[in-house]
């Protein structure tokens, strides 16, 4: 196994009697999306922090490519999209990805070019003058005009429309299809639910679930409506493995499913099916169930 | 080089408001200069009025000579013991309290420190900009001063002298905004950053202005950089120790403690 890019180990950061993170530790691969999942105040944007050496672990420790995360030449290889993003208002989106690039050993102005047309943005305006959407843009173009080895991203696509969301995604993507790690944080589920490989959920600082998405997958209950050409026979669907409810009124069935839906479908595979519907939030389920708990330990 | 990449972007990103508040100083300048000519000729009226003035009055407004209508006399009262620096001041403290503090606060010092430069040089970078800017203010206000010198009949003050009272000028200045900008480099907090060198330029200033008068205050004159910059002054007497080396143990030391400090914090 190659070592990881992202490497936290027992990361614990307090501010005063406040512990925002506790004994955290997390690992990302070269070519992985890792989703850091969690509520507001979870801790997801402290220990983004604490990665990209803006704030001193309490305890353990952080490392990028087994390097100092404040090492210029560490720094060299990351992409970073912060949270709430204040880039200098007074500057054209030109000047300020001339800057940052300069910084970054002279990136080409072609491929920032390239990428302010890919997202539709006008480099010649100011950045004051921008809507959040579109300064959004401009923080997602200077993570990625210098193609990084890893990408650390918090909360980047919001603001953005389905549209640019969806573009910004593939980006990643691609970015990661030539061995970019990615570490996305997100309080939302379906931000990084199709993109990511493994996602973790912090709660109140604490890691309390790791896993791949499919295992999530797995796991998660579906909800289907099933709408036959007939009126199904009585008991049709009873005892099919893997649902655990199933209501039947006519020719329309709504099924629970936990699980894989395999043996659902083969056992309806000689009827004829005009449609399936999948009511496809259960993965979402998992989540609240963690973020309820943390409501009620509040 | 980053250092120089921070500082080259702080300079174009400042150069309109510098040429503005150059043009500012030169119309100061320009104005105070162009009366001159009109003041040594009523000069016997006017320092039969100082002589009736109690000597403290006079050493609070640089003309300890005892005449404000000669040259060095005019241009410390008119001058040097107040606008020039005060003007100076109030530019380089703003600069100096954004430099770190004011752009943590308004949160674009995160995005330019994900790139590959280190705290120290985005610090030094910004902190010779803002000196930088300052020098070029007095440099131009220090020029005008020499230009004139014929035509408004102050040949009395060498060349020299004026030089070495606009570096005097100059380091008086960036004694307080590298306070400034030590404070806000090391806490974050712009406002407690502008207060610090605020309040120390007005308290010592206090301390100078008062010492003339209060016994008490002049025994505590030797901790004012204002007394260091006026007593004796440069115009008169040229480059002298406490005008010029007094202020640059104070100005090495705290940004050097400042920028250690910012290296090691947490960031707001």
């Amino acid at each position: 196994m190659t070592s990881p890019v992202i490497d936290i180990r027992a990361l614990t950061k307090r501010f005063g009697s406040l512990t925002a993170v506790e004994s955290l530790d997390l690992a990302v691969q070269p070519g992985e999306i890792y989703g850091l999942l969690g509520p507001n105040g979870a801790g997801k944007t402290t220990t983004i922090r604490c990665l990209l050496g803006f704030l001193n672990p309490s305890g353990g420790s952080v490392s990028l490519f087994g390097g100092d995360p404040r090492d210029p030449d560490v720094r060299r290889r990351v992409g970073y999209v912060g949270g709430d993003v204040t880039l200098d208002r007074h500057l054209k989106v030109r000047d300020l990805l001339k800057w940052y690039g300069d910084l970054r050993g002279g990136v080409p102005w072609a491929r920032a070019e390239a990428l302010c047309e890919r997202l539709t943005l006008d480099p010649t305006r100011k950045i004051g003058e921008l809507s959040t959407g579109n300064r959004r843009k401009v923080a997602v173009i200077q993570a990625l005009m210098h193609d990084p080895d890893v990408l650390v991203l918090d909360e980047a696509t919001g603001g953005l429309d389905p549209l640019l969301q969806r573009t910004v995604l593939r980006m990643v993507q691609d970015r990661c299809a030539d061995g970019t790690a990615v570490l996305w944080s997100s309080h939302l589920l379906p931000e990084v639910e199709n993109i990511a490989d493994r996602v973790g959920i912090l709660r109140l600082g604490e890691l309390i679930r790791e896993d791949s998405m499919a295992n999530l997958r797995a796991e998660a209950r579906q909800r289907l409506e099933l709408r036959f050409a007939d009126d199904l026979p009585p008991g049709f669907l009873d005892g099919v493995a893997g649902t655990s409810e199933v209501q039947v009124d006519g020719r329309i069935a709504h099924v629970v499913v936990d699980g894989s839906v395999a043996a659902l479908v083969k056992h309806i595979a000689d009827r004829e099916v005009e449609r399936i519907v999948s009511h496809d939030d259960d993965l979402e389920d998992i989540f609240f169930q963690y973020y309820g708990e943390e409501r009620e330990n509040q | 080089m980053s250092a120089v990449i921070v500082l080259r972007q702080m300079l174009k990103e400042r150069t309109k408001s510098t040429i503005w508040w150059s043009a500012a100083f030169i119309v100061l300048t320009v104005a105070i200069g162009a009366s001159y000519p009109t003041v040594r000729e009523q000069a016997s009226a006017l320092d039969a009025f100082m002589e009736s003035m109690d000597e403290g009055f006079l050493e609070m407004f640089g003309a300890a000579d005892g005449s404000i209508a000669s040259p060095v006399g005019f241009w410390n009262s008119n001058f040097y013991a107040n606008l020039f620096p005060i003007l100076l001041l109030v530019l380089g403290i703003g600069m100096a309290a954004w430099s770190i503090a004011g752009a943590e606060r308004e949160g674009t010092l995160e995005p330019l420190l994900a790139n590959p430069v280190r705290r120290s040089r985005v610090a030094l970078g910004r902190y010779v900009g803002h000196a930088i800017v300052l020098a070029v203010v007095t440099a131009i206000s220090t020029a005008v001063l020499i230009a004139f010198r014929g035509p408004w009949d102050y040949t009395e003050i060498s060349v020299t002298e004026f030089v070495a009272a606009g570096v005097a000028s100059l380091l008086l200045a960036l004694l307080f905004t590298t306070i400034t900008y030590a404070i806000g480099a090391a806490t974050g907090r712009k406002g407690a950053a502008i207060a610090g060198g605020a309040g120390i330029a007005v308290a010592t200033f206090v301390i100078f202005a008062l010492a003339a008068f209060v016994e008490f205050f002049a025994n505590l004159r030797w901790f004012s950089p204002w007394y260091w910059f006026l007593e004796p002054s440069p115009l008169a007497d040229g480059w002298t120790w406490r005008s010029i080396g007094l202020p640059l143990l104070i100005i090495i030391p705290v940004m050097i403690i400042g920028t250690v400090w910012f290296t090691r914090r947490d960031l707001r």
